[in-house]
């Protein structure tokens, strides 16, 4: 999972940075609109956390820019700014969702998990494939009706390759979904995740393909 | 009790009272006066009558009077008629009109010849008096009894005189207290007029100085959210902090959390102090070169954390009047301004000089700067426009520019050499 985080306070970025990143996402953090602008022309992300107020580019400017390029990418706006024309600006420049600051880390993830649910194209909060459920919101995975435990790293890897079953992920697009900008990438990281997915699910739940990358079985 | 009708009517009472008094003694004086005239001429009429009709024959009607006394002297000096033989009326005569005193009283005596007979008629003076008296008194009567109905229409009248005052009490005890809107002007009294404007002219300040305060309120209200966000964020993150250097590390930024948001505090209770208008200490000579010194010592300890080279370019001795402990957070502000926006290794100088009838504090940074389009922008409370590692309250220029203006100076903000930003605080020097 790759978030862009657009926030110019540095308390708030480092902290929502920190944050997600315990839950085993990769986080881009910018800290205004030109940069946040370059970073959505270069970078695929699965949501967007945008603040209203930056410097150098209103958040409403990046939002509709990036919405002019046909960017689906959903996008949670989470800002100081809680009159309701505000709120109705931004949902209607296209945004998903919107926050108002100060909120709960919890509820933050919660919203981001529902925008993420919906881009995929599900209504129900668990993925369920072959036997395997592994529920977001929790983090919780069962395995034949057996609770697994996964790191977050893992957990990672398994739910990017759980949310289409049947297409194939590259090494780089897991890694992608795992590490953020200037995170030192292990070389073998997304290896060793599978092994130890595969440990705990059973050696042909992932398959790999062979010089392409790994993928869930559509059908058993 | 202190009341303008009370005082209104004493005053015009008293001075009713002091005319009615005058009036009263003069129609006195004039009733005396005139009682007399026409007594004289009584006297004188009976005198005259009798001297005509015949001593004998006239001695009748005058006799009835006890008032009126009529004696009668041959020419050898014998009395041959009195009237009232008890009187003492004194044998003398002088003819015409005399007062003479006898051991009963004072009489009033007319005397006239006749034929070698002396006639004279006399009247007590005291039964003159009372009667005049009488007389004059019952002339003063309509003004005593007029003197309370006038004192009755003149409380009536100021009663009524008063009413726009009461009416404008009762329209100003109706208002909504949030209401600021000027009272009417139009229609009222020329004496009303001057108090509605000194009113209208208060509440226009009020109204000011109330919309400032919601301004300020609601600005600071949206500006503490950041702080707050992050403060909300660092606890959530203490606490599922899995280990001991985790939660040390969570720690720690909440720590600068706070410090951060107890800075904002601490910046806005600056703004909130030296806002014009909030009458702050009496100004006294500064020594601003002092000032200067003392700042950058306070803002010495930043700038080492940062890396930054704080110093003092050149000091002249000027001084200015004004609050010392303001003009110390005008320069701290600037000092903190510029090392908050200067990158690692950068170098921020101030100085101090006079320039003709002004002090001029210059602090130039080697920052980043502020493109001339948006500096009129800086100003404004809680503005952010430059990125630097560490988001400052945004309040340090709006501090800044209003401890300038409460000391009838101004702020600009100019490119320094280095292409940073140069913010020159000008202020009314004082004179030696």
């Amino acid at each position: 999972m790759r978030v862009l985080v657009v926030e110019d306070d540095p308390m708030i970025g480092e902290g929502v940075r920190a944050a997600l990143h315990q839950d085993g996402m990769a986080v881009d953090w910018t800290r205004d609109g030109k940069s946040a602008d370059q970073a959505l022309q270069n970078e695929r992300y699965d949501i967007v956390l945008l603040d209203l107020g930056l410097p150098a580019r209103d958040g409403i400017e990046v939002l509709r820019a990036m919405r002019a390029r046909k960017l689906r990418t959903p996008v949670l706006i989470v800002t100081a700014r809680d009159a309701v024309q505000e709120r109705v600006r931004g949902l209607d420049a296209g945004a998903d969702d919107y926050l108002v600051k100060p909120f709960d880390l919890c509820e933050l993830s919660a919203r981001m998990r529902s925008l993420l649910r919906r881009s995929a194209g599900r209504a129900e909060p668990v993925i369920e494939h072959l036997g395997l459920t592994i529920d977001p919101a929790t983090r919780e995975v069962t395995f034949r009706r057996k609770p697994v435990s996964l790191s977050a790293r893992e957990f990672a890897v398994l739910e990017a390759l759980m949310e289409r079953p049947g297409a194939v992920l590259s090494r780089a697009q897991l890694e992608d979904r795992l590490y953020g900008w200037g995170r030192e990438i292990e070389s073998n990281a997304v290896e060793v995740y599978i092994h130890g997915l595969r440990r705990k699910l059973g050696a042909d739940f992932i398959r790999t393909v062979r010089g392409v990358g790994y993928r869930v079985p559509k059908s058993p | 009790m202190n009341s303008i009708r009370l005082r209104l009517l004493s005053w015009l009472l008293a001075c009713v009272a002091l005319v009615a008094l005058a009036a009263g003694w003069g129609v006195y004086r004039a009733a005396l006066l005139d009682a007399d005239t026409l007594f004289d001429y009584q006297l004188r009429q009976l005198a005259l009558s009798l001297r005509d009709q015949g001593v004998a024959q006239g001695l009748a009607g005058p006799g009835e009077s006890y008032e009126v006394v009529v004696q009668i002297w041959d020419d050898s000096g014998e009395r041959i008629y009195l009237s009232h033989p008890y009187s003492d009326l004194p044998q003398r005569a002088t003819l015409g009109f005399e007062d003479v005193s006898s051991p009963s009283g004072g009489w009033r005596v007319y005397s006239v010849q006749m034929h070698g007979h002396t006639i004279q008629v006399a009247q007590p003076l005291g039964v003159r008096r009372e009667l005049a008296r009488a007389h004059a008194l019952r002339t003063l009567v309509p003004v005593l009894v007029l003197l309370p109905l006038l004192a009755a229409a003149l409380w009536f009248g100021a009663d009524r005189a008063l009413r726009p005052l009461l009416a404008m009490a009762r329209e100003l005890r109706a208002r909504d207290p949030a209401l600021l809107a000027p009272l009417a002007d139009e229609g009222r009294e020329a004496e009303i007029r001057p108090l509605v404007r000194a009113l209208n002219d208060l509440l226009r300040r009020l109204a000011a100085a109330l919309e400032r305060q919601r301004a300020f309120v609601a600005d600071a209200a949206h500006e503490l959210r950041s702080p707050l966000t992050a403060l909300k964020i660092q606890v959530q993150l203490l606490e599922r902090a899995p280990d001991a250097a985790g939660r040390r590390n969570a720690g720690e930024q909440l720590a600068s959390g706070i410090e951060r948001a107890s800075h904002l505090v601490e910046q806005l209770l600056t703004l909130a102090r030296n806002d014009a208008d909030s009458g702050g200490q009496p100004f006294v000579p500064v020594a601003l070169g002092d000032a200067v010194r003392e700042a950058i010592a306070e803002v010495a300890p930043l700038a080492d954390a940062r890396g930054v080279d704080l110093g003092l370019a050149g000091a002249e001795e000027v001084s200015v009047r004004g609050d010392a402990e303001a003009l110390r957070i005008l320069v701290r502000n600037l000092a903190d301004n510029g090392v908050r926006y200067t990158p690692r290794g950068g170098r921020v100088d101030a100085s101090v000089r006079a320039h003709g009838q002004e002090a001029v504090i210059e602090v130039a940074d080697t920052g980043p700067g502020i493109p001339a389009a948006e500096r009129a922008r800086v100003f404004s409370r809680f503005y952010r426009g430059r990125v630097g590692e560490e988001s400052g309250s945004g309040l340090g220029l709006a501090i800044v520019k209003a401890i300038a203006e409460s000391h009838g100076g101004r702020v600009e903000l100019a490119s320094a050499p280095s292409g940073g930003l140069l913010v020159r605080a000008i202020l009314p020097r004082e004179m030696p």
